[in-house]
């Protein structure tokens, strides 16, 4: 292990640490919106980097460089779509969802989803899917993290997912909300300087992009093509909508990346916050896919192509470089397990305790069993890792695929369909699930030429639009929805009247009160 | 161009080249969002 890449990795994690207490010791986390929204106070350039950081889990520098070191350039379909996946969501849902859920006082996203479709229905699906999802997706990244750090420590695998584990755990229990957005901030930048750091490199070393090119060429000519080494892909366009869709539409249907959007400063955060993401994407998210086609012409006889990125930055660069590229690859598995931690931790506390278990739990208590969420997760998570891992990249593409066509569709809809209704997004959110989870366990993907999220994204869509408009006399949108909405699409301050107060499911009834006060005022 | 067949190259820069258009015309298109706030 050498000294000057654990210099890195030290200093990496003390000022992770560091941002952690400094957001504890900031007011907004004393309360329940501080802790799960940062007391909605994020501004663009925090917003689009949390953003864009939480999407990009260690599938960037392990599932990526992987992915193109065995299929070539066909892998860049998934850079093409992830390159748009922050503007595309920012600028689809941002502005309105933002608007929505302050309306509606929501402050997780399947909460939001109970409040636009009301049904306890609603809230017990999404939330079970979700937190078990979510947690399934973390445990992921806990493995990653614990795989990273004995690579780089030289320590056993069990030492060094316990210290990857307890700090993430540390700073999300630490700070909620604001300290995951601001140590996403900081992680995304360490990101960037580690992957173009080691493309520079990668691309002196091989003579240039085209120089390179031309030697791949000279090797196997299908590596360049758009259809897969051997052109194993040819033809499959179903494949490449899934490749595409999976990390621009289905990024919609996260609920740890949607809560972006509810946790901006304004509504019209969105706007800059597109745009920064757009740059960001642009500089990062090709890079790791290029660097991986390059470690087939740098190291041509890798044992195991995911560590692809992580060999050539240890071939091509100095120690004190490595140890950056080393703080990036752990920023970038840290940055989604603690935003994954805490959406769990905030899920399961609000959304299945509260609303199911103890309805009339103080913010106080609903605040210290997400902490103790947060906790348990980290625990059980830690002895998964250990006793039984599951495959990483696996585990990455299933919990996003299912994710994403389970909720998509429905978060979309929320903000610009008012006639899609609570039977709608029920069926849409368990026929998104089902089909995407029923795809990939019996192996449709290769029969049908069909990725699972393109799968479950049209049955979701499908189910909707088709069941919203079936059921549109038995199950119309409620009246205050639809003003809620009205209300989202107009561009301009939200009226006072229309601001969450206590309870927005209580609005109709409140009212009713209302105008029997001022009838009884007329009268007297 | 670099050494890339066309419909690679394309892949690899019509995209970005694609969501840069996007993003300017959505910056363009939602200049009036700037009014859009909380206080009433």
């Amino acid at each position: 292990m050498n000294a000057t890449v654990l210099a890195f990795l030290v200093l990496y994690y003390v000022v992770v640490l560091g941002i952690g207490v400094w957001t504890m010791r900031r007011r907004e986390t004393d309360d329940l919106e501080g802790y799960l929204l940062g007391g909605r106070e994020v501004g663009p350039l925090v917003t689009a980097l949390t953003l864009q950081s939480t999407s990009m889990s260690g599938y960037m520098f392990l599932g990526a460089g992987s992915l193109a070191y065995t299929t070539g350039y066909w892998s860049l379909w998934f850079a093409a779509g992830d390159i748009g996946g922050g503007v595309l969501n920012l600028s689809i849902i941002g502005r309105r969802m933002r608007k929505l859920s302050q309306m509606m006082g929501a402050l997780t996203s399947i909460e939001y989803l109970e409040a636009r479709y009301p049904s306890p229905l609603t809230r017990l699906i999404a939330a079970s899917l979700s937190v078990f999802l979510l947690a399934f997706y973390a445990l992921a990244q806990f493995i990653a993290g614990g795989k990273g750090m004995a690579l780089v420590t030289g320590l056993d695998y069990e030492w060094a997912l316990l210290i990857a584990l307890a700090i993430i755990t540390t700073y999300t229990l630490l700070g909620g909300y604001l300290a995951v957005a601001y140590t996403d901030f900081f992680q995304s930048l360490i990101m960037l300087v580690g992957v173009v750091w080691i493309l520079g490199a990668a691309l002196v070393h091989v003579g240039g992009l085209t120089a390179a090119n031309h030697t791949l060429a000279e090797i196997d000519p299908t590596i360049l093509s758009i259809w897969g080494t051997g052109l194993g892909f040819e033809g499959q366009w179903g494949v490449v909508a899934g490749a595409v869709l999976v990390f621009s539409a289905g990024y919609m249907g996260w609920p740890h990346v949607v809560t972006r959007h509810m946790a901006m400063k304004r509504p019209a955060t969105a706007r800059l916050a597109g745009a920064y993401a757009t740059v960001w994407n642009l500089l990062f998210v090709s890079a790791p896919y290029l660097v991986g086609i390059l470690a087939i012409l740098i190291l041509p006889n890798l044992d195991d192509p995911e560590l692809a990125i992580f060999a050539v930055a240890h071939t091509l660069l100095p120690s004190a470089v490595t140890g950056i590229v080393m703080a990036a690859i752990m920023a970038a598995i840290m940055s989604t397990a603690d935003s994954l931690l805490l959406q769990t931790g905030s899920i399961a506390s609000r959304d299945l305790y509260e609303r199911f278990i103890n309805p009339r739990a103080s913010e106080q208590q609903i605040l210290r069993v997400s902490r103790a969420c947060v906790l348990v997760i980290g625990i059980i998570g830690y002895l998964v890792a250990l006793v039984e891992p599951p495959a990483v990249a696996f585990v990455v593409i299933f919990a996003t695929s299912v994710l994403g066509s389970a909720f998509a569709p429905a978060f979309i809809s929320a903000v610009w369909w008012k006639k899609a209704n609570t039977p709608g997004a029920i069926v849409s959110m368990v026929a998104g699930a089902a089909t995407s989870v029923f795809w990939e366990l019996a192996g449709l993907a290769v029969t049908t030429t069909l990725a699972p999220v393109t799968a479950g994204l049209a049955a979701s869509t499908v189910a909707i639009v088709v069941v919203s408009l079936a059921t549109q006399r038995s199950s119309p949108v409620p009246a205050h929805i639809l003003a809620a909405m009205e209300e989202t699409a107009r561009v301009g301050p939200i009226p006072e009247t229309l601001m969450a107060t206590s309870d927005f499911a209580l609005r109709p009834e409140a009212e009713e009160v209302e105008s029997m006060l001022r009838d009884t005022e007329e009268e007297t | 161009m670099f050494g890339l067949p066309q419909s690679t190259f394309l892949l690899v820069l019509g995209f970005p080249l694609f969501w840069i258009l996007y993003t300017i015309a959505f910056l363009l298109l939602t200049k009036h969002w700037e009014n859009d706030g909380d206080e009433p």
